[in-house]
């Protein structure tokens, strides 16, 4: 109802570092469960290269040489 | 009542009534006004189309009408110019008619003359505010407008100049707006852009400047006063980030003309002047420009006067902020210069309370700059011990007031530490930590008699919280540091509990922060502490009334599902159950939903098969979500954001639970297994879609296949769409995209042969 609030911000650092730590915290999780999943993913990738090809060598992704001797 | 009945059309009678009012001459002053407020509030309240079109019509005849300077006495008009104040949203329709729109600004130009300074300034609110909401229909009315705020500008009472100001500062952040919609969006159907700041350039930033000269003597300690220099000066800080470059050399011979005078306040306005205008114009432009002025305003910085120190540091802050870009190749900083620059700033820090936080923001900025170059960053190693001594000694300060200053120099602290190089750093951050440690500790003796000590402890612990969490953050990001962090975890974790029994949520939330990230350092270890932080954990995820403590909660789940792994397990139940009950509440902000459907997918993957018992309940609510989002509003932005987000982390969810199944029971999720591609599909064929969310639809397609193997070689089949969804994938400019898509391309694959 009142009419909108005239002050604007003024000379002020445009800073909330507590946004930033809530939004980098953010990034931090989102960037350790992706690689979580990744790792289960590159797991399974490993697997499908130690078997025998089946299909279209095309649709094989690369094996990650440093997974390799995780899943043995 | 009437917001709530007129649009169940419960209450037909309340507008006639209303206007029968205003329409009959013979009716009191007093309730002319008081039906004028009331109709007012009650257009703010309802929609326009919740009438029909006579009838608002009718009611905003009423409003302008009591406006009019011969029929009506001044409490009538006074009324009049506010409650159209109120109905201008509601007046959508007639301002899309040129006849009524004609009347509405004439009698609103009127009313900005008026005899009474309070009716002008209602009048000149009434225009801000049609400056934002009908900017597209301004054109045949800007000359006038601009002789009416200009005069207004120049001659008027203070609480009328500001609402002129304020106009023009409306006008920029319509224009602002426009141009950033038209950087990002092409094809016809731009709104218009006037391009009205460019038009009246010339004359609109002498008048900014001349305001800049009517400074308040103690304007910088008092955060309650809004003045003509404060806001012209802002204005002309909009007005520089609308046009870019043509502003300068209208600002310059200001500036020159100024910054030697004796007179403080035309020393002080021309470095405001200065200051304003360094966001908006291109680097070219502005770069001589600076390297010129910035020795000057090093030395400035021992002006006599305590406003030009303030504003002069302020300057300093924007031009390491907008002017000091290592990685983009760009700086005023320099081998040369740096000793000198961290000298000044160092020494200055020490300045009254107001210069020495903005000289923390000046610090703030330098060191961004140097982060974001990367190995650059070394620059600021030497200088590292000094800088942080001066602002902890800062945030000691007991002269500053209130915490402002404080939690300036700890902020500031902050981006310090995370923008140092490590790998030259790491024993002085190693230092720093027992320090404010130490210091939190010290919270927990002081002593509390009053509601405002108990404020002032919880905002300093906050702050200290803060500080902990970044140095956790920064030591734990590399193999050499993260064991210094592990020495000290316990005695981290000893304090946080400590902390966590104050029990203020601005603290309870940086407590929660910080060990999150305490967690993801420790590893298996957090086990030692779940014991006694377990129960904090449920208070935090039981926090509906502070959502972002509820949301940060969700978050530390995730951290320390990953740390635990499997040893999570004896938390789970616990943790489900209120996870699963936060999703069901209404109570909830919604912005908290996608996080905890993440974290589902987070505990899934550590706790493997154990999932199990939740499968059920956890897919009802993903089923129920998915829903949601294909009922959003397809024109709303906010909507269609939060409904990306939605998909996003139902899909992360779906991943872990699939992963975490895979080698031990991928068969439970086999009945979810049709809805999760439907689900899928439904989303491929949405081409509003973010890319993240087409990566999370993509790797769990793959996750489907890997986890179910053959037997999803039917749905597969059945459901086309994935071939050409995979080849929109592989097409795409996202490395990560393609690569995914590729890893999924081979899982299905694998399971089309078998």
């Amino acid at each position: 109802m009142a009419p909108h609030d005239l002050r604007r911000p003024f000379k002020r650092p445009a800073i909330s570092d507590q946004q930033r730590r809530r939004e980098l915290s953010l990034q931090r999780q989102a960037q350790n469960r992706l690689d979580a999943q990744h790792h289960a993913r590159r797991l399974a990738s490993t697997l499908l290269f130690l078997q025998p090809p089946q299909s279209d060598p095309e649709a094989d992704p690369e094996p990650d040489p440093e997974i390799a001797p995780e899943a043995e | 009542i009437a917001s709530i009945e007129i649009p169940k059309k419960q209450w037909p009678e309340l507008i006639g009534c209303l206007l029968n009012n205003m329409t009959q001459q013979d009716k009191p002053a007093g309730l002319k006004q008081a039906t004028l407020e009331t109709l007012g509030y009650v257009c703010e309240e309802i929609s326009h189309e919740d009438l029909v079109q006579d009838e608002v019509n009718a009611v905003l005849t009423a409003v302008v009408q009591g406006m009019n300077l011969a029929e009506h006495s001044s409490e009538v008009r006074l009324a009049a110019a506010r409650a159209l104040y109120n109905a201008l949203d509601f007046a959508q329709t007639n301002f899309e008619n040129e006849m009524e729109r004609n009347y509405i600004m004439k009698m609103v130009c009127e009313t900005a003359i008026s005899k009474e300074v309070e009716i002008r300034q209602a009048a000149f609110e009434c225009l801000v505010s049609i400056a934002s909401t009908y900017y597209e229909k301004l054109e045949p009315y800007m000359q006038a407008l601009f002789e009416l705020t200009s005069n207004a500008v120049k001659g008027d009472e203070e609480a009328v100049s500001l609402q002129a100001i304020e106009f023009w500062s409306s006008i920029c952040d319509e224009e602002i707006e426009l141009q950033e919609y038209e950087s990002t969006e092409s094809g016809d159907s731009e709104p218009p852009h006037s391009r009205f700041i460019e038009k009246a350039l010339s004359s609109l930033v002498p008048m900014l400047l001349e305001t800049l000269l009517k400074q308040e003597e103690d304007q910088d300690q008092d955060d309650s006063i809004w003045n003509l220099s404060m806001a012209g000066g802002t204005c002309l800080g909009l007005v520089s980030r609308t046009v870019g470059d043509a502003i300068v050399p209208l600002v310059m011979p200001f500036v020159e003309a100024n910054i030697l005078k004796p007179e403080w306040r035309c020393r002080e306005a021309a470095t405001y002047a200065f200051g304003s205008i360094l966001e908006g114009p291109s680097i070219d432009k502005l770069s001589p420009l600076v390297h010129a002025g910035l020795d000057f305003l090093l030395k400035a910085m021992k002006d006599e006067n305590n406003h030009v120190r303030d504003t002069t540091a302020w300057t300093l802050s924007r031009i390491f902020e907008l002017l000091h870009s290592p990685a983009g190749g760009i700086s005023v900083i320099s081998s040369e210069n740096i000793q000198q620059i961290l000298g000044v700033l160092l020494e200055s820090i020490n300045d009254t309370p107001n210069v020495a936080e903005k000289i923390c923001g000046a610090i703030y900025y330098l060191c961004q700059g140097y982060f974001e170059a990367g190995q650059a960053s070394s620059v600021l190693t030497p200088f590292l011990t000094d800088i942080i001594t001066q602002l902890i000694r800062t945030a000691d300060r007991t002269d500053g007031g209130d915490s402002k200053l404080r939690s300036s120099a700890y902020e500031t602290l902050n981006e310090v530490v995370r923008c140092s190089y490590i790998v030259d750093t790491s024993p002085i951050i190693e230092q720093l930590l027992p320090v404010i440690m130490n210091k939190l500790g010290q919270t927990l003796e002081l002593q509390i008699v009053s509601s405002d000590d108990r404020e002032k402890q919880g905002d300093l612990q906050a702050s200290l919280c803060g500080v902990i969490q970044v140095i956790i953050q920064k030591l734990s990001s590399t193999d050499e540091t993260r064991p210094i962090i592990l020495r000290a975890s316990d005695q981290i974790m000893a304090l946080f509990l400590r902390v966590f029994a104050c029990r203020s949520s601005t603290v309870h939330e940086e407590a929660m922060l910080a060990i999150g990230s305490l967690a993801y350092a420790c590893g298996p270890k957090f086990e030692n502490y779940m014991g006694e932080f377990y129960r904090y954990l449920e208070m935090g995820l039981q926090n509906f009334e502070e959502y972002q403590v509820c949301s940060i909660t969700v978050g530390v789940v995730g951290d320390i599902s990953r740390a635990l792994d499997d040893k999570v397990l004896q938390f789970c139940d616990g943790i489900m159950k209120h996870l699963l009950n936060d999703l069901g509440s209404n109570e909830l902000h919604r912005s908290v939903k996608p996080h905890i459907f993440s974290c589902f997918g987070d505990i899934a993957l550590a706790i493997g098969e154990h999932f199990e018992r939740y499968v059920l309940y956890v897919v009802q609510a993903m089923q129920q979500a998915a829903a949601v989002c294909a009922q959003l509003d397809a024109n709303d932005e906010e909507l269609m954001e939060y409904g990306n987000q939605l998909r996003r982390s139902i899909f992360e969810a779906y991943s872990g639970i699939l992963q975490g199944f895979k080698d031990s029971k991928p068969e439970v999720m086999l009945p979810y297994a049709s809805h999760l591609l439907q689900f899928i599909e439904v989303v491929f064929l949405d081409r509003q879609r973010d890319e993240s969310v087409t990566k999370a639809a993509v790797a769990v397609m793959g996750d489907l296949a890997d986890a179910l193997g053959p037997n999803t070689k039917l749905l597969f089949r059945d459901r086309a769409f994935y071939i050409e969804f995979l080849g929109e994938c592989l097409q795409s400019d996202d490395e990560s995209i393609k690569e995914t898509a590729t890893w999924t391309q081979g899982m299905i694959g694998r399971v089309m042969v078998s």
